[in-house]
């Protein structure tokens, strides 16, 4: 087998860091977008209940008008 | 009946064993061979190798104010360029750690 390549510490510093700085933007983009997410989790929730109530709503309107 | 996932679960209970095993001495020496390479070229830099990376640093900064990018071959410039690219895929993985995720966050 060939012997392992010897690599430039250099190389070896630089690879590692760049690890590092990726893992804490990996880390610091999660937890800023986290909330922002969940924010439009909830409105999107709050928003989908009052379609949800106009549409029962036109739907009571709808089935009562024949009847009236 | 199922009995197409009967005779899966059936073939899996016997051969299943026989498979791990064969996979197991499959990958003993390509795992071995990778380790030994491994254990040398992908290692973090040792505490006494911090000095040298910052003197190649500085060579290389002082390399492009003389001019020096002038005289790069064409395959030099090439090589450079490949390893930066993988420096900067390093990075990316680290993001992939840090995210915990590997496409795209899951927020």
């Amino acid at each position: 087998m060939i012997p392992p390549v010897q690599v430039s510490p250099l190389i070896k510093f630089t690879r590692y860091s760049a690890l590092l700085v990726g893992m804490i933007y990996g880390k610091k983009r999660y937890d800023y977008l986290k909330p922002i997410a969940e924010e439009e989790r909830r409105v999107e929730a709050e928003e989908k209940k009052k379609r949800e109530e106009l549409e029962r709503i036109a739907k009571e309107l709808a089935e009562g008008s024949p009847s009236v | 009946g199922c009995s197409m996932a009967q005779k899966l679960v059936q073939a899996l209970s016997t051969r299943g064993p026989q498979l791990l095993s064969a996979a197991v001495a499959y990958s003993k020496p390509r795992l071995a061979t990778f380790w030994y390479y491994a254990k040398v070229e992908l290692a973090p830099p040792t505490p006494a190798e911090i000095p040298r990376a910052i003197d190649s640093m500085k060579a290389v900064i002082r390399g492009f104010q003389t001019g020096r990018l002038a005289q790069l071959t064409v395959r030099e410039a090439v090589r450079n360029g490949l390893v930066a690219t993988e420096v900067l895929m390093w990075f990316y993985i680290g993001e992939i750690i840090g995210k915990r995720g590997i496409i795209g966050y899951n927020v």
